[in-house]
């Protein structure tokens, strides 16, 4: 009887040293740097917080680096930033809508190469044991991505948007190399398709449940102060000029919109950690897979008690929240690998920073 | 000196444990790799926290090392140029220094800067640009909630000499305009381009024959016109959004909706003040009592008590909040 040697996979999940003192450090005197600079120093803050969270990440007792040339990203930036202000001042200013529209017609057209841009960016720049990733998908293909699928997406109004998703995955993922490895992403549309009904259920169960809350609530106030608002309500009406009846309303309504806020924050992460999980667990480098091990639910939570945390610190705490999420997903995520010494260099190579600079600008996910 | 570290070939991810032997002669060797560099030819990468330091040799090689406190003392000793940032990060007092500042420019740029750059903003904008934007904000309101005016000539004369009393030999333009709105109610406000829009509804609730009331209002109008208010407003707006975003790395729903909500209450107070301010000069200036518009305004917060539960356009477009203390303010000037 034949026996089949299964390898045995040993699952080391990646380390996250980096801590909110130090990184506050590093986030505020960045800021300060940037607004006495006019903004110039922006480039090489960039750099510089890259440089932190990469190089605090250890995989297997090494860590990640971040290799970006901050003069490279400040032409990119002021690229961006000069063709966004000529669209603006166009659009916005001299009414000329003729030249505005061709700015974005243009920028429309270069969208998907910019893509690609930021892509081969990202990865070109991240190295491990001083051999860079690096990515090697085709122009063509990005554009033949975006028409096809942003014409499958309006005729079948938008339900093709798990295959298209896992399409682009593999735009992205099939393409990317560790040297002279590759990496490959093994994701069915009816994966995704099931996610986002895991999604549908468990926000609206979510929303029932806070409804119900809130329900409960206002009928429990409305029964044990019934009184005092019986008497609150006539003492307001005695002197209608002091008291300004929108107020309450405004509170409500500030209040309301404080638990929307929250609960934007708290889906972000919830979708976040499926489709990380997702992500991960379909991808490996050769056959070293990847695996994903978030709790969509305390991503969920950690998310929105960071946005809670930002808010009430005035912005001071953001440092801390950017490393508690950093940390989590991080120490979540693990890597199944024989031998970490087998890998062979493709070299290091330079690039235009437009695309990632573009990416940058208009907070685009492309999820890397 | 002798400092340890993991050393990359750059050829594979293999890792090898070496020596550093940084020399007198400005030398630096690595015996295990027959590697033999002057001192000018490694790059030693800024400190950054206390993550490992990257010196890049010649041919790609790279190594790493944690020892960051003696490679501190390494650049030292060699009269080497280090980065001052991280002393900046490393100082308590510099960091916090960093933290006032920004809090500071913050604080700036909300209040005072805002003003600046919104003089400054509309010193360079021609005026041609402001009536643009004004111009298809008209014809915007023009087709969702502007109907002509019910008014009779003689109501119309007599509100249009008040206008011309405050407005003539002024190098800004300014137009009256007259137009029905049951959507609006009682309602006037003002365009940068100097557009002012009354309604029939507001007149309709004035008390006095010869619309002295009304002329603290066209008065009051004319006051956000001369501060350029909504270009102020839209400032801060836009800073509050950058701001915020930067905060929370994060420019979507929160950027666009909290400034708005944060600008539109806190500040619409301010610029109403303002506003009143400089309707009490013109109404001085005129001769005309404040009392006038100070009833007005009475009976315009009483009328909006009653319509404020049906009305959901109200509510939104109530930017003048009509509080007692503006009324008071108004009848602490009237004699």
């Amino acid at each position: 009887m034949e026996h089949h040697i299964e390898e045995v996979k040993v699952y080391k999940s990646f380390v996250f040293e980096g801590n909110a003192r130090e990184y506050f450090r590093i986030w505020m005197v960045n800021i300060a740097l940037t607004i006495l600079t006019l903004g110039i120093y922006s480039a090489w803050a960039k750099v510089r917080t890259n440089r932190y969270f990469y190089a605090n990440t250890y995989l297997n007792g090494s860590n990640f680096e971040y290799n970006a040339d901050p003069i490279r990203i400040l032409i990119g930036r002021l690229i961006v930033v000069g063709v966004y202000a000529l669209f603006i001042i166009f659009f916005q200013y001299l009414f000329m809508f003729e030249v505005a529209g061709f700015i974005a017609v243009v920028g429309v057209l270069a969208m998907p190469w910019l893509i690609r841009q930021a892509v081969s960016f990202k990865l070109r720049n991240t190295s491990y044991r001083n051999v860079p990733f690096r990515y090697s998908g085709k122009i063509g293909s990005f554009y033949t991505f975006f028409i096809l699928h942003a014409l499958l997406n309006i005729f079948t109004l938008m339900l093709a948007f798990p295959y298209s998703y896992v399409k682009f995955k593999e735009l992205i993922i099939n393409n990317a190399h560790y040297g002279q490895a590759d990496f490959n992403f093994k994701g069915k549309a009816g994966d995704v398709y099931a996610i986002y009904i895991q999604i549908f259920i468990w926000t609206t169960l979510l929303i029932f449940a806070v409804f119900m809350v809130l329900g409960l609530l206002g009928a429990g106030v409305n029964i044990i102060f019934s009184e005092e608002i019986g008497a609150l309500n006539a003492s307001l009406q005695s002197i209608p000029q002091e008291v300004d009846p929108e107020l309450i309303g405004s509170i409500v309504s500030v209040f309301l919109l404080f638990l929307y806020i929250l609960f934007i924050f708290w889906q972000k992460g919830f979708v976040d950690g499926y489709f990380s999980n997702f992500v991960r667990n379909k991808t490996a480098l050769e056959t070293a897979p990847l695996k994903g091990e978030l709790k969509p639910l305390t991503l969920g939570w950690i998310g929105a008690s960071n946005i809670f945390a930002i808010v009430f610190s005035l912005g001071l705490l953001y440092p801390w929240t950017k490393v508690r999420y950093l940390k989590y997903t991080l120490e979540h995520t693990s890597f199944a690998c024989q031998n970490y010494d087998q890998f062979e260099s493709y070299g290091y190579e330079k690039g235009s920073t437009v695309g990632e600079e573009m990416v940058d600008f208009f907070d685009m996910d492309i999820g890397l | 000196m002798l400092i340890n570290a993991v050393l990359y070939d750059g050829q594979t991810s293999k890792e090898h444990e070496v020596t550093i032997d940084f020399t007198f002669g400005r030398r630096v060797k690595i015996a295990s790799c027959n590697i033999d560099v002057a001192l000018e030819d490694v790059v030693i990468e800024s400190r950054l926290g206390n993550t490992p330091r990257v010196m890049e040799f010649p041919n790609g090689v790279r190594c790493k090392s944690r020892e960051n406190d003696k490679i501190d003392q390494l650049l030292h000793d060699f009269g080497l140029r280090k980065s001052k940032t991280h002393k900046i990060e490393s100082s308590l007092v510099l960091t916090l220094g960093s933290v006032l500042l920004t809090v500071g420019f913050i604080w700036f740029l909300l209040t005072g800067g805002a003003n600046y750059s919104a003089n400054f903003l509309a010193s360079i904008l021609p005026q041609s640009t402001l009536n643009e934007v004004s111009r298809i904000t008209i014809s915007q309101l023009e087709e969702h909630y502007l109907k002509p005016s019910k008014l009779s000539q003689g109501q119309k004369e007599v509100i249009q000499a008040h206008f011309d009393s405050i407005t003539k030999g002024e190098k800004q333009y300014y137009k009256l305009h007259f137009r029905s709105s049951p959507e609006m109610g009682a309602n006037a406000f003002a365009l940068p381009s100097g557009d002012i829009f009354l309604t029939d509804q507001l007149v309709a609730l004035s008390r006095d024959k010869e619309f002295r009331d009304i002329l603290g209002v066209l008065a009051h109008e004319k006051g956000h016109v001369v501060e350029k208010h909504s270009l102020r407003m839209a400032i801060k707006t836009g800073v509050a959004g950058v701001v915020i975003g930067y905060m929370t790395g994060d420019i979507s729903v929160i950027a666009t909706t909290i400034p708005t909500i944060l600008v539109n209450s806190s500040y619409s107070r301010a610029f109403e003040h303002e506003a009143d301010e400089h309707a009490v000069k013109e109404l001085q200036k005129v001769g005309v009592s404040t009392k006038y518009v100070a009833h007005l305004f009475e009976v315009l917060s009483k009328a909006h008590e009653k319509s404020d539960s049906n009305s959901s356009f109200m509510k939104m477009t109530a930017s003048h909040p009509l509080t007692s203390e503006r009324i008071a303010y108004f009848y602490s000037y009237a004699h």
